[in-house]
């Protein structure tokens, strides 16, 4: 597996980053809030709740029509929205453990479902415009996920044979296939791309709620914050049930989840369906949130990203994954344009940084792929389980037997917890399953 | 001691109707004939061993039974019904149920969830259930997790103690038993075990003898067993077929299959035959 142990050789390097994550955690551990130390809010269900409560908090921030918030509102939808998409990606890539390179393909769908589904007329195959009904928003986020989820299942069933290596490229063939159809067919205006039509303002007791409003966007963020929501609880429910338990099955053993009783198809291909299904909510609400889309700008690197979120924050972990989609799409439409202006105006052209002149002429913005490379390299050199590793995972990466014991308030705490999200947001900062690391290989052969 | 006298108690079931019924079996492999023309009649109750050198097909055999590999020819008839060629979770729906050589436990997943994934198919599997949690999707669950610290409790209190134990933290005769325990939650008619008391010393062994008879007496199972050991086969087997080169060199009671000039040959050889 791509995910090794790191080797001596990357030792000198990797050991200063371990000393600042063990000064995290010390400082997690040792700072008080009210009576306890910080690690403790930052442990299991508390966790959850805290965010919760900050992300519904945050518009209430008393603003002005450009600040800061603003955008930063605006930001978070799209958050949202890659937050269901990793989440979506987690069901197949995480649970039942088929990489699918072509995820995007799902994110394509949903979009044109809530365009075209709004637009009010379409092209036929002759370039003549005909009139299509119109939908509510509201009924198009199940629609567009009904026929994502048909797709995945279409997508999904010719690859159930395949493993490894061999679906990653299939599916990587479909997520650039979708894309280029809909460049290609005139019904949805080919390559210049269709414009959906906002959701309409809604009237209720106290007063009428817009989502259209560019100086508040408060509404259409509640909105999808409510549906990430949503789609995370739906995600807990299927994981702890007999189909998540099939996933992992299939995932660790096919022959013997066979022997089982597992039904190998059905369950592949719900994992598809399902995955494939949130896949179709993310594209209908993204594309309510910013309605104009063109093919083409559906990218394999929508694919790779998603990917990378769920690797991140830690392949089959829900907060992780939550947390790995937050980081890399904030650091992507909020945060790398506010690093880059700073750097550019100020940072650069003080003499006493001539050397790195050079730079004056990058973009950083341009460069993100590359910061998403380096941060997956060194992901899975330094901590391939993850941020907030699923606790099998952490497992599996870590060998058999060999747990090591964290620093005493971080395993007091886990013990507390003992359940599956026991050894989750503790274990982030947890730098000492490092030294036992080099016994993995062993541990899984054992 | 205890082998003898559970061959005293238990009739030989010879009279018992057909529970699985193998007619001229094939299995090849490109030019390669792993089973040739395979017949076997295992009764209701029975306690049936298969035995044979290595590489005799006993395995693929099973493999076979269970639906991991389509035959080439014949027939399996299972309760009446041709399973031959189905899919191995609808095999296991209608009661046949397995265990591996090499033991093949969910290594990171708990002894539990083990066993759960054993009950899979008398789970519901509808999405809507599930990520709603209805009430008779719960009832479902949690009769489920009842049983199966029942099917554990099988094997006694240490088993129910070990349940949130990850499975591949578990002693080797542990892992054998909650594969067991997994296999039990299809509420299975038939059982295979495949080698049960490979790698285990005389005592473990002794255990895993105890606990096939309790499992045909308790759980109302036939069993179907591949067996190294000699001392466990002939102990509590009421019939025995010995393979050889994929095919059955002889078949009978234990008493006759220790005579079976063939079988003394396949297993040391001609001159050890004829001495």
């Amino acid at each position: 597996m791509a995910t090794q142990t790191p080797s001596k050789a990357a030792s000198s390097w990797t050991a200063g980053i371990r000393r600042g994550t063990d000064g995290i955690r010390r400082w997690l551990n040792e700072t008080m809030l009210a009576g306890r130390p910080l690690i403790w809010y930052v442990t299991g269900w508390r966790f959850a709740v805290i965010a919760l409560v900050v992300a519904i908090l945050l518009p209430l921030v008393p603003t002005s029509a450009y600040s800061d918030i603003q955008s930063l509102l605006v930001a978070m939808i799209s958050v949202f929205v890659y937050i269901m998409l990793a989440l979506g990606l987690n069901i197949v890539v995480g649970y039942a453990g088929l990489l699918d390179l072509g995820y995007v393909a799902f994110f394509v769908i949903g979009s044109y479902t809530m365009a075209a589904g709004t637009y009010g007329s379409i092209n036929d195959f002759a370039g003549k415009l005909h009139d299509l009904p119109t939908l509510p928003f509201i009924l198009l986020i199940p629609i567009g996920a009904f026929i994502a989820g048909i797709f995945g299942i279409l997508l999904g069933a010719p690859t159930l044979r395949l493993r490894g290596d061999y679906l990653a490229i299939v599916t990587l063939g479909f997520g650039e296939i979708v894309p280029v159809v809909f460049a290609n067919i005139p019904i949805f205006f080919g390559q210049t791309g269709i414009s959906a039509t906002q959701p309409a303002p809604i009237t209720t007791p106290v007063g009428i709620i817009s989502f259209t409003d560019p100086f508040n966007h408060a509404p259409f963020y509640y909105l999808a914050l409510a549906v990430a929501v949503l789609v995370t609880l739906g995600c807990y429910a299927l994981r702890s049930s007999s189909i998540g338990r099939a996933w992992v099955a299939i995932r660790e053993d096919e022959t013997a989840a066979e022997a089982s009783g597992v039904n190998l198809t059905r369950t592949k291909l719900l994992a598809f369906a399902l995955g494939a299904f949130v896949g179709g909510i993310g594209g209908v609400i993204n594309t309510a949130a910013f309605p104009s889309i063109t093919p083409l700008g559906f990218s394999f690197a929508i694919s790779i990203t998603v990917l990378i979120m769920v690797v991140l924050g830690g392949i089959g972990s829900i907060p992780g994954v939550i947390i790995g989609a937050l980081v890399l799409r904030l650091f992507d439409v909020f945060l790398l344009q506010r690093i880059n202006d700073p750097v550019h105006q100020s940072f650069l052209v003080a003499p006493v940084n001539a050397p790195l002149h050079v730079l004056a002429n990058v973009d950083f913005n341009t460069l993100k792929l590359l910061i998403y490379g380096i941060v997956l390299v060194a992901m899975i050199l330094l901590r391939p389980q993850g941020l907030i590793p699923d606790a099998r995972r952490r497992r599996e990466l870590k060998g058999v037997g060999a747990a090591p014991e964290g620093v005493s308030a971080v395993g007091a705490f886990e013990q507390e917890e003992a359940g599956m999200s026991a050894a989750t947001t503790a274990d982030v900062l947890d730098p000492s399953e490092y030294t036992g690391a080099g016994s993995d290989a062993q541990g899984r052969e054992g | 001691m205890a082998q003898e006298q559970a061959t005293a108690n238990s009739p030989t079931h010879d009279q018992a109707p057909s529970l699985l019924q193998i007619n001229g079996l094939v299995q090849r492999f490109g030019g390669l004939t792993a089973v040739d023309g395979v017949d076997l009649d295992i009764r209701k109750g029975q306690i049936y061993s298969v035995i044979g050198p290595n590489g005799a097909g006993k395995t693929t055999v099973f493999n076979v039974i269970t639906g991991i590999y389509k035959p080439s020819a014949g027939q399996i008839l299972f309760d009446g019904t041709q399973v031959a060629g189905m899919k191995p979770d609808q095999i296991v729906r209608r009661g046949i149920t397995r265990t591996f050589q090499n033991i093949r436990l969910f290594n990171n997943m708990t002894v539990l969830e083990n066993v759960l994934v054993g009950q899979h198919t008398r789970l519901p599997g509808d999405v809507v259930s599930a990520l709603f949690r209805l009430p008779n999707y719960r009832r479902a669950e949690r009769r489920a997790e009842q049983r199966a610290i029942e099917l554990l409790g099988f094997f006694g209190q240490g088993m129910i103690e070990r349940k949130d134990e990850y499975a591949a933290n578990l002693s080797y005769a542990e892992r054998r038993r909650v594969e067991i325990a997994r296999a039990l939650g299809s509420s299975p008619k038939l059982m295979l075990l495949d080698e049960p008391t490979a790698g285990m010393n005389d005592a473990e062994t002794a255990d895993a003898v105890q606990y096939i008879q309790r499992l045909r007496r308790e759980f109302n199972l036939t069993i179907l067993l591949i067996e190294h050991k000699l001392q466990v086969t002939m102990g509590i087997s009421d019939r025995i077929a010995v393979l050889d080169y994929g095919k059955k060199i002889a078949e009978g009671v234990p008493a006759e299959i220790q005579r079976n000039e063939r079988v003394i040959e396949a297993y040391l050889g001609r001159k050890a035959a004829v001495e």
